[in-house]
């Protein structure tokens, strides 16, 4: 049977197909309700997301883009799926992909759970999106030839595996990789974005707040302060006292350091009363009193009903 | 073939030390050129003018043979770096249309705008012909192609097609430009023009190429032009090879599908992903030529390169020679995933010009693999630095890295060329 994407759409679902079904163009099945589809579906693009769609028939057919954005309950999807491009973003119970999985991009973004990898697939030629992808450990050392890779918010990656190519980016920012393979070397760097060079992405302990600040970039002298952290930052930097006072902890200050066509960085800097470590706690520039931003840290729009009995 | 009229018999380009005589050729939407020359001893003689024509000649001598051989040289490079092709190469003569006799375009015909102050003025030349408004005072003629377009005040378009059609010139019409047919209607859309076309086209059976909607921003912006669905002329015209359109508004190809056509050109200034699926879901066996302004997302686009997957794949179109994704906001994203592509290594030119294209595009397209078949980059207006520039043009391949003199990379404020 073949149909226009529009009669298919009406006819899956009201639940009215079984067997095969031609589709040409985009079927729109957004937020469609039920948990599976037809068997023996071939179209062009199938867009599915915010459906509650746990799986798909292990014969569809996609010739050009799956786009299953914010499935809620997908789990499965069949071994040897292909198409063009696969947008998997916000499934949040999808924790491993298809064996002999083929695609030439493929977007994961926000999924928390994906952790598992195909023995064997093919992703090559496009872009391989993971960010925030937090449960994931490791790549798979098949991975071919990309455009780009977005490994930005993958807080337990530790590295990215020798022998894969980019013939444009990598975005590590936030993850825990600590150096490129030899087989991308000197391929541009990107933290969350933006763009940055090997020391700010691999030699944060080199990097001074004088050089910070004299980046004339804002978005880039953010990432640098954050690789720096801000306790070093705040510390290295010919910081302003705007507030300071004693809490459980001993003395805190507030403290403004300016940077230019940027808001100043205004942050609390205070004593772990139980650990004797020191924070750099940053809060808005609008704070004028430590109270009052140790009650903004708490959630107190009104600084004065912030009387905590003691801080810990 | 009777659009080429050069004056002197097609010579096998060679780029030997030997090489005794090159002929070129050069078609844009101002003109169609020719320039030859020819070594003889000591001197070296040129001839150039426009298609069609007997052209000018001019003779220059020189100490001796070495250095009359080494100008020419420098002459040659002069011209190919212009745009110039090879006579020989430009026509695809080799291939005989399977409709018999009918008039084929040369390849070097089917690009329009080739530098971005080109959009600001109606186009002088169309498959390498003259193109004239239509004039029903005056008589048709058969060798010139006929621009129909309204005043903003008038309603001339419709009137005038018919009264073309009912000429006996109509009959040998290889071509026609629709121009701006909205006149007094600001939301006339190209459907009404496109059916009248289709009703008639009994009386243009010669017809091989269309472009609906040379119109410039003086006469409508670009995001304002109302198109329509396209796809009737290619089930009226069998014989057409060559479509071209510009305005992005109400643009559709809903049946796309055509045994001849070789060229199509979509001008945007922002592509809806709708269009590019029906690209990436055609059947055009013969396409040669693909070129889509992708645009901005301020006027419409909404695609990512993934939309593109297809095209790249090189599953679709086998026989392209030409990829053209310009005005492309995206063209950085573009250029990383082309490089990777299977497509690459089987077309000859690859444009990515009027787009946003920066060094971080640039450096994607040095790792452009050895093609055997890519001859030439075009990156005109773009945002890449000096350095990269450089590198770019030591790659074994022709690459136009050229800019419009007004335009300032430095900008923070970046954008395609045609928008606004």
């Amino acid at each position: 049977m073949v149909l226009s994407p529009e009669e298919a759409a009406r006819a899956i679902r009201g639940g009215e197909v079984i067997g095969p079904l031609e589709v040409s163009g985009r079927l729109d099945l957004t937020n469609l309700e039920a948990e599976c589809l037809p068997a023996g579906l071939h179209c062009y693009e199938l867009d599915a997301s915010g459906s509650q769609l746990s799986s798909l028939p292990s014969d569809i057919r996609i010739d050009g883009r799956l786009v299953l954005n914010d499935c809620a309950a997908l789990r499965w999807l069949p071994n040897a799926l292909r198409a063009g491009s696969i947008s998997l973003r916000n499934c949040p119970v999808l924790v491993q992909l298809p064996e002999n999985l083929d695609t030439w991009f493929l977007d994961l973004t926000g999924c928390h759970q994906f952790e598992n990898w195909p023995k064997r697939g093919r992703i090559q030629h496009g872009s391989l999106i993971l960010r925030n992808c937090s449960s994931l450990r490791f790549l798979p050392t098949w991975l071919g030839r990309l455009a780009h890779l977005d490994l930005a918010g993958c807080v337990q990656l530790q590295e990215i595996p020798e022998g894969i190519t980019v013939s444009s980016w990598v975005d590590i920012g936030g993850s825990r990789i600590s150096g490129l393979p030899p087989s991308l070397q000197g391929t541009p760097l990107r933290w969350r974005g933006v763009r940055v060079n090997e020391r700010i992405a691999f030699h944060p302990e080199e990097l001074s707040a004088k050089e910070a600040l004299a980046e004339k970039n804002a978005e880039v002298r953010r990432v640098m302060i954050e690789r720096m952290g801000y306790l070093r930052f705040a510390q290295e930097a010919d910081a302003k006292v705007l507030d300071r006072d004693v809490d459980g902890g001993g003395e805190r200050q507030l403290l403004s350091i300016n940077l230019r066509e940027d808001e100043p960085l205004v942050g609390l800097y205070c004593t772990c009363p139980s650990t004797q470590r020191h924070y750099f706690l940053r809060v808005p520039p609008t704070m004028k009193t430590c109270h009052q931003a140790a009650a903004w840290m708490a959630g107190y729009e009104d600084a004065s009903l912030y009387r905590p009995k003691i801080e810990t | 073939m009777r659009m080429l009229h050069c004056t002197a018999p097609k010579s096998k380009p060679e780029q030997s030390q030997t090489e005794m005589k090159r002929e070129l050729v050069y078609m844009d939407a101002k003109s169609s050129k020719f320039w030859s020359i020819e070594l003889a001893g000591n001197s070296h003689t040129v001839k150039f003018g426009r298609i069609g024509t007997g052209g000018q000649t001019a003779t220059k001598t020189f100490a001796d043979e070495t250095a009359a051989r080494k100008d020419m040289e420098k002459l040659i490079r002069e011209k190919l770096g212009k745009g110039y092709v090879d006579a020989a190469a430009s026509d695809s003569a080799a291939r005989k249309s399977e409709l018999g006799a009918e008039e084929q375009i040369p390849f070097i015909a089917f690009s329009s705008i080739n530098r971005r102050e080109e959009i600001s003025e109606n186009i002088g030349t169309f498959i390498g012909k003259r193109v004239v408004d239509y004039d029903p005072e005056k008589p048709a003629k058969a060798d010139v192609v006929y621009r129909f377009r309204s005043d903003w005040d008038e309603n001339e378009v419709i009137p005038n097609l018919k009264h073309f059609m009912a000429t006996p010139a109509a009959a040998d019409a290889n071509a026609l430009v629709l121009g701006a047919w909205h006149g007094d209607d600001p939301e006339m859309t190209s459907a009404e023009v496109i059916e009248v076309l289709v009703k008639e086209k009994d009386r243009v059976p010669r017809l091989v190429a269309i472009f609906v909607g040379d119109i410039v921003s003086e006469e409508n912006e670009i995001s304002w032009i109302k198109q329509s669905d396209l796809s009737p002329l290619l089930a009226a015209f069998p014989k057409l090879q060559l479509l071209r359109s510009r305005g992005g508004d109400g643009l559709e190809l809903k049946a796309p599908n055509h045994a001849n056509l070789r060229a199509l050109a979509i001008e945007t200034g922002g592509l809806d992903v709708s269009v590019i699926r029906s690209v990436c879901t055609s059947d055009f066996p013969n396409l040669e030529y693909l070129e889509l302004w992708l645009g901005t997302e301020e006027y419409g686009a909404n695609h990512s390169a993934a939309d593109l997957q297809p095209i790249f794949s090189g599953r679709l179109f086998p026989k392209l020679r030409y990829l053209g994704l310009r005005n492309c906001q995206r063209a950085d994203e573009i250029a990383a995933v082309a490089v990777n592509s299977p497509l690459i290594n089987r077309i000859e030119i690859f444009d990515l010009s009027l787009g946003v294209l920066t060094d971080e595009g640039a450096r994607a397209l040095l790792k452009l693999p050895s093609s055997p078949t890519l001859k030439k980059l075009n990156l005109h207006y773009n945002y890449i630095t000096p350095d990269l520039i450089r590198e770019l043009k030591a790659l074994p391949l022709t690459v136009d890295a050229s800019r419009p003199s007004d335009m300032d990379i430095d900008d923070e404020w970046r954008f395609v060329a045609v928008g606004e």
